[in-house]
């Protein structure tokens, strides 16, 4: 039933695309951790420079975004999944390893913050680039089996992963930690338009006239 | 149509400000605006000079130049536009300058859309009064006059995170003391004005309130949240909503009280609290205007409704954004273009700047403060609000009287250095003070004094007898303390090169050793019993210093955990950390010492090994030190760190900086051409106070002689003389401007205090044969 309402606005605004059974039933990005020394030192390691990182006139605020993070790192393809140890030599890593990221350093700053994801329309120019970027740069692994890549990008749509923040009120806050901004729950569509948003939140949270209730797929 | 109608449509609209470059006057937006909803009315554009580009746009209809602002006859041109605006046709002025000659010289007229006088002293920088009541706040701010000390303390507390403002649309981002001295200079000479105030940053996104009144009576306000800034801070894209309910009830009051006419703009900075930080208040319509009218709220459309009483239908956009696009326009031959300046007139752009091979263009565009005559408004002068920075007092008595005592009798040979006995004693017991409340709690706040600051017996000793550890940097340093009494376990060694030099052997036993680097670390380690405590400087992310461990980086990380390791059993683990509050700012320093703790809570984690002392290293300035909270940082290092015994702070120059003077003499007086005293040389120099410029100095005046009640001894306020120094060095400016007595002769006094510490540990002999 879900599925249907997103396919219907794609069908109208977009057209119809072919990963969408995919997308939505796809588990948000997490790190792996191999639970010996390499990843807690990794990950301490981490922590302690995100904590540097933050603007010193900005932690006075509820709210201090890691924006750094998209200045430290590219968006590009990074391998899946990816662990503490191999993630700190990275310079390049995907949308769902920028939020998870992200989380860490929102709840290590004491905030309630929950995985979530998008849909997001893009012209075909876009994603042709973005599919042949993923198609020539993914890094390979020995042990992965053909088909194991995950097609974010579609036609007109693509896959991305975010931030939800809880707010005092039950309000949600959507931070785009790939590009460090925070969504708008205005109806738009066009280039970079966000058309679907799923909250891993347990909550129902408030965002704008939206409600987004834990898993569930909300159009704007 | 009507009658009235009709005679209304042959109504001119005069729009002033037409320039449309990369610091866009708004003459064309509001044209745009304006036709936009009236596609009949003449619009005449208006400006001072030929190169205005806007007024070739098509919006407008028919130009008037004026000539440049010194070129005008005020009284003829007073008539001008008066006849203008009798005859029934409306002027809007998009100049800020012009504004406010307009508010002072024209008083009002019906059709003459330009805010009062008094409306002006209300809404002026930086308190910007009459809208407070709307919930906005103001940045704490202080004028760039005050005394230097005053301004420094001030930009240390904020964190050298602060703009140079002046009375109307400048203003310069201020980063470090030079910075700071050379931009006030420069927009002192430019604005021609010492109305100049610092403001504190405000970090948010910039959003604004536009609103158009018609004598008192608010016709429309609109809000708009910039998307897209240029590097000079102009919008080029933004987001238009309409104004709430409540806030445009406030408007609706404010206004009226304002008796406003025209239109204005709010700038501001909204946080990410949702605090809105005022800016300022533009008395005009700002330059992205037209973006609003494009989206359906025309504020320039509305007003010139309500004036001529005409109907206005809008349409509203369902995509409420705009965006500015830059565009060609076929050049109006009436109009025309003007001439190439001669080559020889451009100047080298100094500083580097962008360019090609042609004249700058700031040669080209004459800015327009160049062609109007600045009037400045009393209300700069008024009270400032009270802010939360603590502004310490500029001269304290004793210390001013200190000076007056040990400078009295003295007929020595100048420059010379002068110790301030009783004052320096008086910092060290000030600091005892300061630290005797947090002894009765844990960790225990320790001293180390730092030797390089001030290495002379007197300092030393009062050290020891405070019961402070000796902070040395090198073997010779060591030896110095322990030759004045001080044992090996009463010193700290520390920095790069703690083991010059190499020709004698280092001293063991010591209490704490920090290695500047993970090899020295593991050299360190390989010496028996060198100290009680060995530890390692680290250097955060982001803060810039060739000293300590990068730990910016994953491998020199990964390095430190496994030497550190190794330290286990062998001496109690110490973490050092040094940044200097005196260069990042106090607040700066405190979210770095949070920060600190992060790093040393990881470090334990991953080592097991417990970090027993932590060192903060000093580089306070004088009154900052004693304004730490010492409490908190007991209880922060307690929390986090629960093993730790002792936190160390290392001070030097916050003891001894106040505690020496230099005493020179007036070699020669300046005058400028009303006989005011301009410049004066005196016989110190940069050899003697080698950091003159990199901080604020107190700087006082003795008379040769002691007659006449204005020639007392007493400390200098800020002024327009300079002070220079002996040297044939361009640098060897002294101060760039300082009130001095009109009888100051040869022979008298100048007395420059703060000048212990590194002022006299660099200072360094030059041009004496
Ligand atoms: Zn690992």
């Amino acid at each position: 039933m879900l599925l249907d309402a997103v396919n219907s606005i794609a069908k109208q605004n977009i057209g119809p695309e072919r990963y969408y059974d995919r997308w939505l039933e796809h588990p948000t990005s997490s790190i792996l951790h191999h639970d010996r020394e390499c990843c807690d030192q990794a990950r301490l390691w981490f922590l302690a420079y995100a904590r540097s990182m933050e603007g010193w006139s900005s932690s006075q605020f509820r709210l201090n975004a890691p924006t750094w993070l998209s200045q430290h790192f590219n968006w590009g393809p990074s391998i899946w999944p990816i662990s503490w140890c191999e993630l700190v030599k990275e310079k390049t890593i995907d949308c769902g390893v920028f939020a998870a990221l992200a989380r860490e350093i929102f709840t290590a700053q004491g905030h309630d913050v929950h995985a979530g994801q998008c849909l997001l329309s893009y012209n075909d120019t876009c994603t042709n680039h973005w599919k042949q970027l993923w198609k020539t740069k993914m890094p390979k692994r020995e042990d992965q089996r053909p088909g194991e890549v995950f097609h974010w990008v579609g036609d007109r749509v693509v896959y991305h992963e975010v931030c939800i923040i809880e707010m005092p009120g039950e309000e949600a806050r959507i931070y785009d930690s790939t590009f460090g901004g925070w969504y708008e729950p205005l109806e738009r569509v066009g280039f970079g338009a966000l058309l679907s948003v799923r909250s891993e939140c347990p909550r129902i949270l408030k965002w704008g006239n939206k409600l987004l209730s834990c898993g569930e797929w909300v159009d704007l | 149509m009507s009658l009235k109608l009709e005679s209304q449509m042959n109504k001119k609209i005069y729009i002033c400000g037409m320039h449309s470059g990369q610091n866009p006057s708004a003459g064309v937006g509001i044209a745009r605006s304006i036709r936009k909803a009236f596609p009949n009315l003449p619009i005449v554009g208006v400006d001072y000079w030929q190169g205005s580009s806007g007024l070739h746009d098509e919006s407008v209809d028919e130009v008037l130049i004026f000539p440049q602002w010194k070129q005008i006859d005020r009284t003829r041109h007073l008539a001008q536009i008066r006849k203008i605006l009798d005859d029934g046709n409306l002027w809007i002025s998009a100049l800020d300058v012009e504004v406010y000659w307009l508010a002072q010289n024209f008083g009002g007229h019906p059709n003459l859309l330009v805010p009062s006088g008094s409306a002006l002293k209300m809404t002026a920088k930086p308190n910007v009064e009459a809208f407070t009541s709307l919930g906005f706040k103001v940045p704490e701010n202080i004028s760039a006059f005050l005394s230097d000390v005053e301004v420094h303390s001030f930009l240390r507390q904020i964190g050298w995170q602060c703009w140079l403002k002046g009375p109307y649309h400048d203003a310069k981002r201020i980063s470090s003391w030079e910075v700071f001295e050379k931009a006030r200079e420069n927009m002192q000479k430019e604005w021609k004005t010492s109305h100049l105030f610092l403001q504190r940053h405000k970090i948010g996104n910039e959003e604004s309130i536009c609103f158009a009144a018609y004598h008192g009576e608010l016709v429309s306000a609109v809000h708009m949240e910039k998307r897209l800034i240029t590097p000079e801070g102009k919008t080029w894209a933004g987001h238009v909503t309409p104004v709430s309910p409540e806030l445009l009830d406030g408007l609706k009051t404010v206004l009226r009280r304002l008796e406003w006419s025209g239109g204005g703009e709010i700038e501001y900075t909204r946080d990410p609290d949702g605090t809105k930080w005022i800016i300022e208040c533009n008395p005009r319509f700002p330059a992205w205007i037209y973006g609003s009218a494009l989206v359906g709220l025309n504020l320039p459309g509305r007003l010139v409704a309500r004036a001529l009483n005409l109907p206005i239908i809008e349409t509203k956009s369902l995509y409420p954004f705009f965006t500015r696009v830059v565009q060609e326009v076929v050049a109006k031959e009436a109009i025309g273009i003007p001439m190439p300046p001669d080559p020889s007139l451009t100047p080298w752009p100094a500083g580097g700047q962008k360019g090609k091979a042609g004249p700058m263009q700031s040669s080209l565009i004459p800015p327009l403060r160049e062609t109007m005559e600045l009037r400045t408004l009393d209300s700069i002068d008024e009270e400032r609000e009270a802010i939360a920075v603590r502004i310490p007092e500029h001269v304290p008595a004793p210390y001013s009287a200190e000076i007056d005592m040990v400078t009295e009798s003295f007929d020595g040979e100048t420059p010379t250095r002068i110790h301030l006995h009783s004052w320096t004693m008086s910092r060290f017991q000030e600091l005892l003070d300061g630290i005797k409340p947090t002894k009765m709690f844990s960790p225990e706040i320790r001293i180390g004094y730092s030797i390089k600051t001030c290495p002379t017996t007197e300092h030393i000793s009062k050290a020891q007898k405070s019961g402070f550890y000796m902070e040395c940097i090198s073997q010779l340093e060591i030896e110095r303390a322990l030759n004045s009494g001080a044992q090996p376990n009463q010193i700290i060694l520390n920095g790069p090169g703690k083991f010059w030099p190499l020709t004698r052997p280092p001293v063991t036993g010591l209490h704490m050793l920090f290695a500047d680097s993970i090899e020295e670390l593991n050299r360190v380690l390989e010496i028996p019993n060198i100290a009680e405590c060995i530890g390692i400087r680290i250097c955060l992310p982001k803060l810039q210093s060739r000293f300590g461990v990068h730990v910016d980086e994953y491998e020199p990380f990964q390095e430190l955990i496994a030497s550190i390791k190794k330290i286990k059993g062998k001496a109690k683990l110490g973490l050092h950390f040094h940044m200097p509050s005196w260069i990042i700012g106090v607040n700066r320093w405190k979210d770095a010492f949070q920060s600190v703790l992060t790093w040393c809570e990881a470090i334990e984690q991953l080592t097991h090994v417990p970090i027993e002392h932590l060192d903060l290293g000093g580089g306070f300035y004088p009154t900052d030190l004693v304004g730490l909270n010492f409490r908190w940082i007991q209880e922060m290092v307690k929390m986090s760190l629960p093993r730790v015994d002792g936190i160390y702070f290392e001070p030097g120059r916050s003891l001894t900086q106040e505690g020496e003077i230099v005493v020179s003499r007036v070699l020669s007086v300046r005058r400028d051409t009303d006989k005011k005293v301009s410049e004066i040389v005196v016989d110190a120099c940069v050899a003697e106070l080698p950091l003159i410029q990199s901080y604020s100095h107190r700087i006082f005046f003795r008379p040769a002689a002691n007659e006449g009640p204005t020639s007392e001894f007493r400390v200098l306020e800020k002024g327009a003389a300079k002070i220079l120094g002996r040297v044939c060095m361009e640098s060897d400016i002294l101060s760039a401007g300082m009130k001095l007595p009109e009888d100051i002769s040869i022979g008298d006094k100048i007395i420059f205090a703060d000048a212990g510490a590194y002022e006299r540990s660099m200072s360094y002999a030059f041009g004496r044969g």
